[in-house]
């Protein structure tokens, strides 16, 4: 083989090697505590607490 | 979902400080550190505008972005708090934030600022909702009572408003509307280079 | 690590940055702990500055223990909002909005949010104490009240009753102010008074005696519905700042506020128009303006000639106050006094608002008569969005006014003739003989005016002049001795003039007794070193009981917390003291007491029983508690409940609520509003000086009368009499009959007089005609006369002060002789005070009140720029204030351009300091207030009312050098 094939093939064997190591991992574990719950939080509930929300400001908030 | 605002209306604010009051007392904030402040702009002279700052729970928040230990969240309402267990005291978040919301507990020029203290929308920090540690950290969870920030509801003259934006820009707008249908936000007048009518008049 | 990245996909995450275990900076700051370099970080809160003690531990909320909440209404201002505690145990741990008021709709100011520090009370008297030899020392209470009383007895003994000066309070609720009164009373001496003298008893008289009563015609709500409004020496959104939630939405609805006063206040920076007058020159103005007002024939002629009586004297003073003399004596351009009137005159119904600028002047009593006059020339008054609504000061001056301590009055403005003793020995239970007997009878004093009376039947000295009746020549005095002992309960002292006398009257006291939450100014300001006693008294926190807003809304309040620490509740110190003085079974005959504490609710029954004359007859404790609960039914605009178990009622039950409780009358929202039946709150002019005078109508004219009227024309007020004559008198049922013959409608015990009156529409008072013309006052028209203190000494030949006086209210009252010095050469700034929103009144509470106190810790002064750049002094820089009778004050100058050139402005609620030395050690321990600062006061002046002895705090004369 050529010398240029060889460095040809060295690049095609680095470059990716490189680039997995350049590429972004989370290192992030999600530790377990107990009676903690970390989800993503509930939709319904969530909507019923922002209508909770609205209903205390015109109550408590807006000109009477 | 909704985003959790604060807008206080300069027509209305009297510069009374019942807002910073309110806060002090729902969340025992220490001598030394306002969550929350009343600036008041051409003081004694016509003209003279007073608003209330605190934090703005801004949709990019500028502190969030410096943090070097990422130690704002956002919740999904959009009120943006941090953990005060991960904060270091560096206080870059201080020099990000535009509106002076983060304060610090230590006088000093060098050292250890202590741990960052901000308006938290009164919706507590990490710990569990209404524990004792919340408490004693961040100040009451109104939000998670279903109330909202005690400044807001305690307004002397409903000039802060403090709720879901939506509803806050239609009370707004009905306001604005009321009174002449342009505001009298400062600023308005330099963005669209005509006198209002409090200008014209002496 | 690329923390933009991480922060990027963060920035919506819900949760918390996670949990990385235990890394360098996490490690560091927990070795930070175990340094215990200061904070201790991420466990205990940053209270850093100060540690927190274990008391302030225990007031937080805790999760999963049982949450109270209580209702009360603030103690500070009377705009009467409603205050939510939410406590755990007893323990006050949070303020939550009341929203449901219709009065403040959840809405505070600073004073409001931090009530809650009263449940930490760290700077309260704890326990009583006793100066003796320049130390405090730690007494019991039967100790304190032996003492006390001991010495009371003696004195009393060797110079008569009248040698003590019982000071009550505005900051007491009815019950406690009633009580107060009384005590005086029993005790034998019209010594006695309360906050209302130098706040607005110079409204009270004038403009009762302008129309009836002298009370805000409207209400803070009400206000919403005026198309005008001016505020005259009123600083709303620092003193009223609630109200301005109601002022500001009137705005928004199109209403002009014109804002008139000395200062561009934080008021003034929303109103359309504003003016700045010069201190003491309101009378000028207000001609001024009707000047405008009948040359453009813009007033309300049918009105005048329906309702009112003389305004054409009025006439022929305003052609004296053409534009340009207003200008030269007032400072405001002609233009913007056209530009007022006609902004009123166009804009109605149109309301004016007044407070301390104005009453607190030596013509006030004058003054405040032609701001009535002008909103009558109008026709403002007795319609909605009208009226002269006058913002009251403390959260109970309005209730002490009508029932509580005052030196003139019996309770309900009954006068002190002996009908008037005879009217309440009646309701107490008491023989009027003995009540007599209390009295000095020795002889007759001079009573002024030519008239010679006995103590019993003779104004007493007041609080704004208890520092004459101590230091006068007794000689001079309408009484047998000087004052050697004053017993103040819950008033402060720096809000009085003249501090520099003061001290000596307290230094030659033999006596002086506080009875306070916390020490005053009071308590330190002299060089006192024996017999002085503080006595621990509860807040209106830790009791309950009602109390009058300045809409005449009554107000119940429930008790929050238990006593804090030794604390007791005025009603339980007045009855301890009586009970040593020896007249407990006749103070508490109808009022029952419990482990020594009288019971509330009997207190408010026993005023409904004989408070006939404003009609706090009907304003039961059942019906008072009803609408506390169901406040949320009232409308806030109307303040008429709808529906509802009150429906009907206006809340509050505002006076006057006519006839017993039974009679279920709804109160009165808008005084002499003829639209509506007495009935139903209705009203007219009051028909108090007789029918007619010189062949001059006094009596409403034909076709004025109140909706649903049996007698279509004016009438005067009722008696059995009158009754028998129209032939009503058999309406009344035979037990009504027996109390109520050969009585009027104020001193029939029954009601059924009222009840009978009202039955027909008509209004127990009569109905007359609003006066322009009071013939009983010194200035029958009101006039101009300059401040005893002004800059224009080129002014006072022209408009002169009255000749000196040698026994008004028992005490020679210098104008003339201060006036004719020309003291402008010496003092040439005018030195006027005022409200800051932070503080309340002396100050004592809020300026121990953490919260407060961090957003203004220093006393200081305003200072315009010109008069600062003439003295040299620069902003921030400490300076001397000289007033002109040479009491000095050391303050920071404030250089601003709120004040105008020649005026130098300082707020009253400071003390603890005095004329340069601060007196932190003379409190006791731990009651020091946090703020401290000079009380403006110590360099004021003399000064006082022509008719009612308020004093001139707001235009007296100084000057300022660098200290």
């Amino acid at each position: 083989m050529k010398p240029g094939g060889y460095v040809l093939m060295l690049m095609a064997f680095l470059v990716p090697a490189v680039l997995t190591g350049c590429s972004y991992e989370s290192r992030e574990t999600t530790l377990h505590k107990p009676g903690v719950y970390k989800g993503v939080k509930d939709d319904l509930l969530a909507r019923q607490h922002r209508q909770e929300l609205i209903d205390r400001f015109k109550l408590v908030q807006t000109d009477r | 979902m909704a985003r959790m605002k604060f807008l206080c209306d300069a027509e209305r604010c009297i510069g009374c400080n019942a807002c910073v009051t309110a806060c002090n007392n729902e969340h025992d904030v220490p001598w030394g550190i306002n969550r929350r402040h009343v600036i008041t702009l051409k003081d004694g002279e016509s003209g003279e505008k007073s608003i209330s700052v605190a934090c703005m729970h801004c949709t990019d928040a500028p502190c969030a972005a410096v943090c070097p230990v990422d130690c704002f969240y956002t919740t999904p309402d959009g009120i943006v708090l941090h953990d005060k267990d991960l904060c270091i005291g560096c206080g870059y978040c201080f020099y990000a934030c535009p509106f002076g919301a983060p304060q610090f507990p230590e006088q000093s020029s060098f050292g250890v600022h202590g741990k960052m203290d901000k308006c938290t929308f009164c919706a507590g920090g990490p710990p569990p909702d209404g524990s004792e540690e919340e408490y004693q950290k961040y100040g009451r969870n109104r939000i998670a009572e279903g109330k909202l920030p005690l400044c807001a509801e305690m307004c002397a003259t409903k000039a802060l408003l403090g709720g879901d934006g939506d509803v806050v820009s239609e009370i707004y707008i009905q306001r604005v509307t009321q009174r002449g249908g342009r505001p009298d936000t400062w600023g308005w007048n330099i963005a669209y280079t005509f006198k209002t009518d409090k200008e014209k008049k002496p | 690590m690329k923390p933009f990245h991480k922060k990027w996909l963060q920035r919506i995450s819900s949760e918390p940055a996670s949990q990385r275990g235990i890394d360098r900076r996490t490690f560091l700051i927990r070795g930070g702990v175990a340094l215990g370099s200061g904070a201790l970080l991420g466990v205990l809160p940053l209270s850093c500055m100060r540690q927190a003690t274990t008391e302030e531990r225990k007031n937080f909320p805790r999760p999963g223990v049982k949450t109270e909440y209580r209702r009360t209404i603030c103690n500070h201002c009377s705009v009467g909002c409603g205050v939510i505690a939410e406590l755990q145990n007893g323990v006050w741990v949070g303020q939550e909005p009341d929203y449901e008021s219709p009065i403040n709709l959840g809405a505070h100011c600073p004073k409001g949010a931090s009530v809650r520090d009263h449940g930490f009370g760290h700077l309260r008297v704890k326990f009583p104490m006793k100066l003796a030899n320049g130390t405090w020392k730690r007494l019991s209470w039967d100790q304190a009240i032996n003492e006390i009383g001991d010495r009371l007895l003696k004195i009393r003994e060797e110079s008569g009753p009248d040698a003590v000066f019982w000071c009550g309070s505005s900051k007491a609720s009815n019950e406690g102010a009633y009580l107060q009164g009384k005590f005086a009373a029993l005790w034998g001496t019209n010594n006695v008074d309360n906050q209302a003298r130098i706040c607005h008893s110079t409204t009270v008289a004038g403009v009762a005696s302008t129309w009836g009563y002298g009370a805000m015609t409207n209400s803070y709500n009400d206000m919403r519905n005026s198309r005008a409004m001016l505020f005259l020496g009123s600083n709303a959104a620092e003193a009223h700042p609630v109200a301005m939630q109601h002022i500001l939405r009137a705005k928004e609805g199109g209403s002009k506020m014109i804002v008139v006063d000395p200062r561009f206040t934080r008021t003034a920076a929303h109103a359309d128009i504003f003016a700045r007058i010069r201190s003491g020159t309101d009378i000028p103005f207000i001609y001024g303006l009707l000047w405008n007002v009948f040359k453009n024939g813009w007033e309300d002629k049918d009105y005048i000639a329906r309702r009112v009586y003389a305004m054409d004297d009025i006439r022929k003073e305003v052609e004296k106050w053409p534009p340009e003399v207003v200008e030269n004596v007032t400072g405001i351009p002609k233009d913007k006094v056209r530009l007022i009137a006609e902004t009123m005159a166009k804009n109605r119904p149109s309301t004016i608002v007044w407070c301390m600028g104005v009453t607190q002047h030596h013509i006030a009593s004058h003054t405040v008569r032609l701001f009535c006059i002008f909103q009558l020339a109008l026709g403002n008054i007795g319609v909605s969005g009208g009226g002269a609504n006058i913002f009251r000061g403390h959260d109970n001056v309005q209730g002490a006014t009508d029932v509580g301590p005052n030196c003139h009055t019996l309770s309900c403005y009954y006068g002190l003739a002996e009908g008037a003793w005879k009217h309440w020995a009646e309701v107490w239970g008491v023989d009027y003989e003995w009540i007599k007997s209390r009295f000095d009878l020795s002889r007759k004093y001079d009573a002024g005016g030519g008239k010679m009376a006995y103590p019993m039947n003779m104004p007493g000295i007041p609080v704004s002049r208890w520092i004459d009746g101590v230091l006068e020549d007794k000689a001079n005095l309408s009484q047998k001795d000087n004052i050697r002992a004053v017993f103040f309960q819950g008033h402060a002292c720096n809000s009085q003039t003249r501090g520099v006398e003061m001290k000596k009257a307290l230094e030659k006291l033999d006596m002086l007794v506080i009875s306070d939450p916390y020490p005053t100014h009071m308590s330190v300001m002299s060089d006192r070193k024996n017999d002085t006693y503080l006595l621990p008294t509860c807040t209106q926190f830790e009791t309950s009981g009602s109390a009058t807003a300045s809409n005449r809304s009554l107000q119940w309040r429930e008790k929050i917390i238990e006593p804090l620490y030794e604390s007791k509740p005025d009603h339980a110190i007045l009855y301890l003291l009586a009970r040593k003085l020896g007249f407990e079974k006749e103070m508490f005959k109808n009022i029952k007491v419990e482990k020594d504490e009288p019971g509330v609710e009997d207190i408010l029954r026993e005023i409904n029983r004989g408070a006939w004359t404003i009609g706090y007859t009907g304003q039961s404790p059942e019906r008072l508690k009803l609408h506390a609960q169901h406040r949320g039914t009232f409308d806030p605009l109307t303040l008429k409940a709808e529906g509802g178990p009150c429906k009907g009622d206006y809340y509050g039950l505002p006076w006057p609520c006519w006839g017993k409780p039974e009679m279920k009358h709804p109160g009165t929202p808008i005084l002499y509003d003829p639209s509506k039946p007495v009935a139903e709150g209705g009203l007219v002019f009051r028909a108090a000086w007789g029918t007619e005078r010189n062949g001059v109508p006094l009596l409403a004219a034909d076709g004025v009368y109140s909706r649903g009227s049996d007698i279509k024309s004016g009438y005067p007020e009722f008696t059995s009499d009158t009754l028998k004559k129209l032939g009503w008198w058999d309406e009344l049922t035979p037990e009504e009959k027996k109390a109520a013959e050969g009585r009027n409608w104020k001193t029939d015990l029954s009601g059924g007089i009222q009840r009978v009156v009202i039955k027909h529409g008509c209004a127990p008072f009569g109905n007359g005609r609003a006066r322009c013309n009071v013939w009983e006052y010194p200035d029958p028209i009101p006039v101009h006369r300059e401040p005893l203190y002004t800059p224009r000494f080129d002014l006072v030949e022209k408009y002169p002060t009255y000749p000196d006086r040698k026994a008004y209210w028992r005490l020679p009252t210098r104008y003339q002789s201060i006036q004719k010095v020309n003291h402008s050469a010496k003092y040439p700034l005018i030195f006027t005070s005022g409200r800051l929103v932070e503080y309340e009144g002396g100050g004592a509470d809020t300026r121990s009140n953490r919260w407060l106190a961090k957003l203004r810790p220093e006393m200081f002064a305003e200072v315009n720029p010109k008069d600062a750049a003439d003295a040299g002094i620069f902003n921030g820089q400490y300076m001397w204030l000289e007033g002109a009778e040479g009491g000095r004050i050391k303050v920071r100058a404030l250089v601003t351009p709120r004040v105008g050139p020649g005026t130098v402005w300082t707020p009253f609620h400071f003390g603890g300091w005095f004329q340069g030395k601060d007196l932190v050690d003379r409190y006791p321990e731990g009651t020091a207030p946090w703020v401290r600062g000079e009380a403006c006061n110590t360099a004021t002046t003399y000064g006082y009312d022509s008719v009612t002895q308020m004093q001139e705090t707001k235009a007296t004369l100084c000057r300022i050098t660098p200290a």
